[in-house]
């Protein structure tokens, strides 16, 4: 009689794709879209918060990643580890503000604890919290989901000299190998008795600058190697050929640019100008546009 | 036709005291395989990487002689001419990994040589059949195992199609079956295309049988140079030089010296069993 196969889970069986800050399953839908157009949402994201003050807008932009996140089926729980960051940042900044507020006339103010809160300054810093927050998780998503190699085609595919699309690509690399080069001491250090908890801070700190003189080295070696490869392989720093005519960009033929992504980056486009044109000339978005702001200071009337 | 013309060569790196090698001469025709043996530190290195040009154009210090590469001054060559002539495979694959994939890492130098999108397609698919990667390609160079980087670091290279492949130690830093894969695809490599292979490598007897030409380089000169049979005939004049013969060798040799053999020597297990086999019949054959 047959018996039943165990069916191995979903989570085991589905392909993950490895991406500068976690995985992505490869049959993610996320991948219809152009290394390019995923590139430039990350620029739209950056660039486009640093016009809009009202913090609920930046609000909104976070939510619309999360849930251009989850439709990219990105495990959400990687970005947990995100969240120290997010709470060191706010407590920073408020910290400031209250410390060190800015007491213009006619700020409102009020008594929490026996300290005088400016409602304005503290309410700019909410506004520029919720803005970097924007920025913050715009470029989170982008290396969640994307590869050294996309960025890459991204870059060249905005047609960026080959030798900064190349030396680009070299720091990416150089900087994987560090970390590993990082280990490999520490890993000897430890097999040789080494115990790192049992040492002050001071020694600590010493034990690190020493890491520096074999990782230099190391870094000074590679850095030999890696010319010899590129010498090697016929690499020009012109990418130009004895004939004047360019190298030719194999990688990029295997991104083809679709209509959706003509779509994507044209919205973007268009609602970045639209959001420059009403800052700049409305002063819609401006921080005392908000209607959480308009609503508090109503309550002081 | 010759492929490589060594004459008196000499090289001293900058900043050091005597040349790493001097009074080289060597000629290679082309569609051989060579193999170039010897200790550490005693020139083998140095020796490729005249070939290559790597010295002197990405090293400096004091050239001497010549060489040359189908009767072209190599020191005159471009680098574009160079990469599409000559492929060189390093001792550690990592260091030549350029790319942050294998499937760009084995185009990387078909763009530079500026080929067209379909030979590059095409040549490609011809090197993952040649050298078993094909399911690599979407991977990261830095995350597959030691055997399989070689075997992309070789790819690598043989998608140029060069005419000269050079590979310095590259059986050097893998296990054992990582060690055996490479000798499969240098087999692959003598048995299906027409290039001239030159292999730094201390692996005598897995290379012995491969070679058309060993060469023996010693403190900076070609100690000897012949082929495999002629190569180890005199098995204490290579020990002196830090070679120590195929096993299958050593043991024909000691045959011959006790006048059991007559003949050339084997440098595979094969045929020093078919003497042996020869030399027991013989022995054991009623003698009337």
């Amino acid at each position: 009689m047959d018996q039943a196969l165990p069916v191995a889970s979903t989570a085991t069986t589905r392909r993950m794709r490895k991406t500068l800050l976690g995985t992505v399953p490869v049959s993610s839908p996320l991948y219809q879209l152009h290394p390019v157009t995923r590139f430039i949402t990350l620029v739209f994201l950056g660039v486009v918060s640093l016009f809009i003050d009202v913090p609920e807008i930046n609000i909104i932009l976070i939510v619309m990643v999360f849930i251009y996140l989850h439709w990219a089926k990105v495990d959400m729980s990687n970005l947990k580890i995100y969240l120290p960051l997010t709470i060191t940042v706010a407590i920073f900044m408020f910290s400031v503000s209250i410390g060190f507020p800015s007491r213009l006339p006619g700020y409102h103010t009020f008594q929490f604890l026996g300290i005088t809160f400016y409602f304005e300054s503290l309410y700019w810093t909410f506004a520029s919290y919720w803005r970097l927050m924007a920025m913050l998780i715009g470029t989170i998503q982008y290396f969640s989901t994307n590869r050294e190699r996309e960025t890459l085609v991204a870059i060249r595919s905005l047609k960026a000299p080959f030798v900064i699309t190349y030396f680009f690509s070299l720091a990416l690399r150089s900087a994987g190998m560090f970390l590993e080069d990082m280990r490999t001491i520490r890993e000897a250090e430890r097999a040789r008795g080494l115990d790192e908890t049992s040492l002050a801070l001071r020694d600590r700190a010493k034990l690190y600058v020493m890491y520096m003189i074999p990782l230099f080295t190391l870094a000074i070696r590679r850095t030999d190697e890696i010319s010899n490869a590129l010498y090697a392989r016929g690499y020009t720093p012109s990418g130009k050929l004895e004939n004047g005519v360019h190298r030719s960009d194999y990688i990029l033929t295997k991104y083809p640019i679709r209509r959706i992504d003509i779509i994507v980056i044209s919205a973007m486009i268009i609602t970045f100008i639209m959001v420059i044109i009403l800052r700049a000339q409305f002063g819609i978005f401006a921080v005392a546009q908000s209607p959480l702001r308009i609503f508090l200071l109503s309550l002081w009337s | 036709m010759t492929a490589v013309s060594i004459k008196d060569l000499g090289w001293k790196y900058s900043g050091r005291k005597h040349f790493a090698i001097e009074h080289v001469d060597l000629e290679i025709p082309e569609n051989s395989f060579v193999s170039v043996v010897g200790p550490n530190e005693h020139g083998k290195t140095t020796l490729v990487s005249c070939i290559k040009g790597l010295i002197p154009n990405s090293f400096h210090g004091v050239w001497r002689g010549q060489v040359e590469i189908f009767g072209q001054d190599v020191r005159k060559m471009s680098t574009e001419r160079l990469a599409a002539d000559i492929g060189f495979v390093f001792a550690d694959p990592e260091a030549q990994f350029t790319s942050m994939t294998v499937e760009e890492e084995l185009v990387f130098g078909l763009e530079n040589i500026g080929l067209p999108l379909n030979e590059i397609q095409e040549r490609l698919n011809w090197v993952c059949d040649l050298t078993m990667i094909g399911n690599l390609l979407d991977k990261s160079p830095y995350e597959i195992s030691g055997g399989q980087k070689q075997r992309v670091a070789i790819a690598s290279v043989l998608a140029m199609r060069p005419r000269i492949i050079i590979l310095d130690e590259p059986t050097s830093m893998l296990d054992p079956l990582g060690k055996d894969n490479i000798f499969q695809i240098l087999t692959n490599i003598k048995k299906d295309t027409d290039l001239l292979v030159i292999v730094v490598e201390h692996n005598i007897e897995q290379i012995a049988p491969l070679s058309d030409l060993m060469v023996l380089m010693y403190d900076g000169n070609i100690a000897k140079a012949a082929p495999p049979a002629e190569f180890f005939e005199n098995s204490d004049f290579l020990l002196e030089h830090g070679i120590i013969p195929p096993q299958a060798t050593t043991f024909v040799d000691r045959l011959k010296q006790q006048k059991l053999y007559a003949g050339t020597l084997p440098v595979g297990l094969e045929d020093a069993v078919d003497i042996t086999s020869r030399v027991l019949r013989n022995h054991s054959a009623p003698k009337n």
